[in-house]
């Protein structure tokens, strides 16, 4: 696995065609997927694979990287 | 008190309703949920599966979900040559539309085809809930589990002697239960496929092979009844830098079938992950299993998985059904028996399959490669094939 800073994903949602391709290669704990069935987004992946930006078919999956002190306040909000 | 059932199964596709159904068939009281509105959507599949895999598990064919008929295969290496396997010529007294012959397979429309085995699950005592989510299981001893769910936002807990996970390839399910899931990248194929208007098919499932046009997987033209056709293809890809889109709009534009694909119109955009892979080591838990996709139940050549889920639901239903009246504890350990039973009609061969597919993309050199994955393609769907009925 990585040693990168956590990530956040974004999905642009007008190329996602809801194949699932993402969350099947997901390699995080159950939960980690969004109300549209996709990866989660707007909350940190301390993993940072990027497997499922690989993945998906349509490459509509991109990131933003957080540091690690600034999760906490993500979280608190 | 919360309700309490034999077994509670989430995911309503061909995995989980038939071993819903086939579990209800032998006397179990099963509750069946699913979080979707409508099942089958969003489609993630071509919706290939053959007539004798419906007969086996009992599904009776019907207009319902048919789109269109098969007769047969046509496997194309990656400059067009085709090896061409049409029952209708091989077993012309089996196979074709006159009296007393019939289709090798069919072509299904995923949404009323998952809402027909639904159906039948729900005919055979099965109780369904749509819009009801599984949110975690909890094994409560050695007599049941409990299972939290939420329907139309109303949080509901349920008893069970064991809960099903047959909550597809993005299964939540086996990961409650720390099963390890997790398919690597270069075993699950990034798949695109257009359902389009304005390209003939002539009853043949036909595959395209070769790295040039589907690195790592393959490309296909299917019939989808009413005269279109679906066209699409799956890569690996840890294979190619470029995504399963570029190489779908590559196919169209530049393959040896530019000129049958000149006037196409896309009339609907579908995708999936398919997975290429070996089942799970593992697909037992304590009060728990995993069935179809979530149990990887799929041909690792083929990616084929309607058929495996189908037979894999009718192994679980029918055991299930026997285990459960023996007042056993639906411990890990007694529910390998499932396992063991599944491996013995299906898995091992499944396993064979998944070391044959790995061979082939082990070899380096690429042109070797396609020899390969063309002769395997067109060796697998030939009637003396022994993995004819996987």
């Amino acid at each position: 696995m990585s040693h990168r800073d956590p990530v956040i994903f974004q999905i642009g949602w007008n190329a996602c065609i809801n194949c699932g391709a993402c969350v099947a290669i997901c390699p995080q704990e159950a939960g980690f997927i969004s109300d549209f069935d996709t990866i989660a987004v707007g909350r940190p992946c301390d993993i940072a694979c990027m497997l499922c930006e690989d993945i998906c078919p349509v490459t509509t999956i991109t990131h933003r990287e957080v540091q690690k002190f600034q999760i906490d306040e993500i979280n608190a909000a | 008190m919360p309700s309490t059932y034999d077994i509670v199964v989430i995911g309503s596709g061909p995995a989980g309703a038939t071993t819903a159904r086939v579990a209800a068939e032998n006397g179990l009281r099963v509750l069946l949920v699913d979080k979707r509105q409508e099942l089958g959507a969003p489609i993630q599949c071509s919706g290939a599966v053959s007539r004798h895999a419906l007969e086996e598990v009992g599904v009776p064919i019907t207009e319902e979900f048919i789109q269109e008929p098969i007769y047969g295969f046509g496997i194309y290496d990656h400059q067009g040559s085709a090896s061409i396997i049409d029952y209708r010529q091989m077993k012309p007294d089996e196979y074709g539309t006159g009296d007393g012959k019939k289709p090798l397979g069919y072509v299904v429309d995923r949404r009323r085809f998952d809402r027909y085995l639904m159906t039948l699950a729900e005919r055979a005592g099965v109780e369904t809930w749509l819009k009801t989510e599984g949110l975690g299981y909890t094994p409560n001893g050695s007599d049941s589990c409990e299972i939290r769910l939420r329907r139309f936002n109303e949080d509901i807990t349920v008893k069970a002697k064991v809960l099903v996970g047959a909550d597809g390839l993005q299964s939540q399910v086996g990961k409650w239960a720390g099963l390890r899931t997790h398919i690597k990248i270069t075993e699950l194929a990034s798949c695109l496929q257009f359902v389009v208007d304005r390209v003939e098919t002539s009853g043949l499932l036909e595959i395209i092979t070769g790295h040039e046009w589907a690195p790592g997987g393959y490309a296909w033209v299917f019939p989808k009844g009413h005269g279109y056709a679906e066209v699409g293809l799956g890569v690996i890809c840890t294979m190619t830098d470029k995504n399963a889109q570029w190489h779908l709009d590559h196919f169209l534009q530049r393959s040896f079938f530019k000129e049958r694909f000149a006037d196409s119109r896309i009339l609907e955009i579908q995708g999936g992950g398919v997975p290429l892979a070996a089942p799970l080591r593992t697909q037992y838990a304590d009060h728990l299993i995993l069935v179809g996709d979530a149990a990887r139940h799929v041909n690792p050549i083929t990616g084929g998985g309607i058929h495996t889920a189908l037979s894999g639901g009718l192994i679980a239903g029918r055991f299930l059904a026997k285990f459960l009246t023996t007042g056993q504890p639906a411990t890990a350990g007694n529910l390998k028996s499932y396992q063991d039973a599944w491996l013995e009609k299906l898995g091992d061969k499944m396993w064979q399959l998944y070391e044959e597919k790995t061979q082939i993309f082990r070899t380096n050199d690429l042109e070797e490669r396609d020899r390969q994955l063309y002769r395997t393609m067109s060796s697998y769907f030939h009637p003396e094939s022994e993995y004819k009925k996987i």
